[in-house]
């Protein structure tokens, strides 16, 4: 696994070095690239987007129930019971860092999160990719029941810390791959408190407000890091896969797609998705954001 | 007694609601012909003068169009006529990018009602901070020209 990883990366780098003549060619300047992503979020994931200081970004991000489930007689999950929703506010005080806090209704997660972009890509190519960090800190939000009988306030915790790693290949094509590490305080019996998962996440454009969007999510199995004898059905979690539709104008961000796990926090994602897309467990979801200048 | 009471309250009502139809599509066609010219621009010296250090760069224009269809063109319009999709809900109209009236602004007046900007048409130095980006939406709006 961990080579293929490694190969991975040296493939995105090479690949990345070669598109990145164009740039240097265009211009012989040392400013950010332009736009790296159309929004700071795609379907589930972050992006080295970062609002410029002082946005406040109003996000509403919806789940309907699963597509293959009961059919037409729930129109394809639009109308299933169990969908989940976010609701979101997220706050850019300085340049380049971001702090929000949201409730989702699966869990009643509050949650606190951070992405601070840490490098970003330049024009010149002479910092080829951008680098972000993001963390999510939730609370569990249920009564304490749902905790078991020896119930005290941190079995409601849950942390999820990310390493995103970007690069703007031309104006229509931007990629990033993602590290993560996921941690639950209290999980169900015969499942892992932890998982380290990788992701890769892309955007193309096709008009200057359109583009196509994609992200893979996947947990990794490794054992030396697993509380369990062995990873079954039950206890790994599957990788989440979504593709959609964005469209970007100045206050808006819209983004419709389908996508596999229903979580929202990228946490929930990485421990507790049990959909597997290769079955064709896929659900409608949107995302919609409203941006404030101040 | 009482069904004559009532066929004349519902004929009124439907009298009433006739008479709210009328007024509303009278409104309808009545909001863009209350919208009115802008005022002439007061810009400062400074702005004026300024030019615009990236003309001709192609790349830019690119930036510059795809700027312009984000922040642009909702109310401005796809050719910069004016006739945007949120044009008519504007108090001042939102001018017209090809004629030769506006083409005469210097890039520098154009700077300053881009960036600064008054009243309706807020200036959009905040949600586009670099200077770079607002010269590549001016160099775009000269292609508007016909």
């Amino acid at each position: 696994m961990k080579q293929i990883m490694l190969n991975f990366i040296l493939a995105f780098l090479i690949i990345g070095s070669s598109f990145a003549q164009d740039t240097l060619k265009a211009k012989k300047s040392d400013k950010p690239v332009n736009f790296p992503w159309d929004s700071d979020l795609l379907i589930d994931n972050q992006t080295t987007l970062s609002q410029p200081a002082k946005t406040l970004d109003f996000i509403i991000q919806h789940r309907f129930g699963l597509v293959n489930q009961n059919g037409i007689s729930d129109l394809f999950g639009i109308y299933a019971p169990g969908a989940n929703i976010r609701l979101g506010l997220n706050y850019t005080p300085v340049k380049n860092l971001t702090i929000g806090y949201g409730l989702t209704k699966k869990n009643m997660y509050n949650d606190f999160q951070a992405k601070w972009l840490v490098i970003e890509q330049t024009r010149s190519n002479r910092i080829p990719v951008a680098v972000a960090l993001f963390i999510d800190f939730a609370i569990d939000g249920r009564s304490d029941n749902a905790f078991g009988t020896t119930y005290t306030f941190s079995n409601r915790f849950s942390y999820f810390s990310q390493l995103i790693v970007s690069r703007k290949f031309s104006d229509w094509l931007s990629l990033e791959i993602t590290a993560s590490f996921t941690h639950f305080n209290m999980v169900a019996t015969g499942r892992n408190h932890d998982n380290i998962g990788v992701g890769i996440n892309g955007q193309i454009k096709f008009s200057p407000q359109s583009s196509i969007i994609f992200q893979y999510d996947a947990p990794l199995k490794i054992q030396g890091i697993s509380e369990q004898t062995s990873f079954t059905e039950t206890n790994a979690a599957k990788p989440n896969f979504g593709f959609g539709y964005q469209v970007e104008t100045s206050g808006h961000s819209i983004q419709i797609y389908f996508t596999t796990a229903n979580g929202i926090l990228p946490q929930d994602i990485y421990l507790n998705n049990f959909n597997d897309w290769k079955k064709g467990d896929f659900m409608l979801g949107f995302t919609i954001t409203r941006l404030w200048n101040f | 007694m009482k069904l004559k009471m009532n066929k004349i309250s519902v004929n009124k009502l439907i009298g009433l609601f006739v008479l709210i139809l009328f007024i509303g599509a009278l409104t309808a066609f009545m909001i863009p012909q209350t919208q009115k010219k802008g005022a002439k621009w007061v810009i400062p010296e400074k702005y004026k003068k300024m030019t615009n250090p990236y003309k001709g760069n192609k790349r830019d224009l690119k930036l510059g169009k795809m700027l312009y269809s984000k922040y642009c063109k909702s109310c401005h319009g796809s050719k910069g006529l004016g006739d945007g999709s949120k044009a008519l809900q504007l108090k001042t109209l939102p001018g017209n990018f090809s004629t030769a009236e506006f083409q005469a602004y210097t890039d520098g007046e154009l700077y300053y009602m881009t960036a600064v900007g008054r009243d309706e048409m807020k200036g959009y130095s905040k949600k586009i901070p670099d200077e770079e980006n607002i010269w590549a939406i001016i160099s775009y709006l000269r292609t508007l020209k016909k």
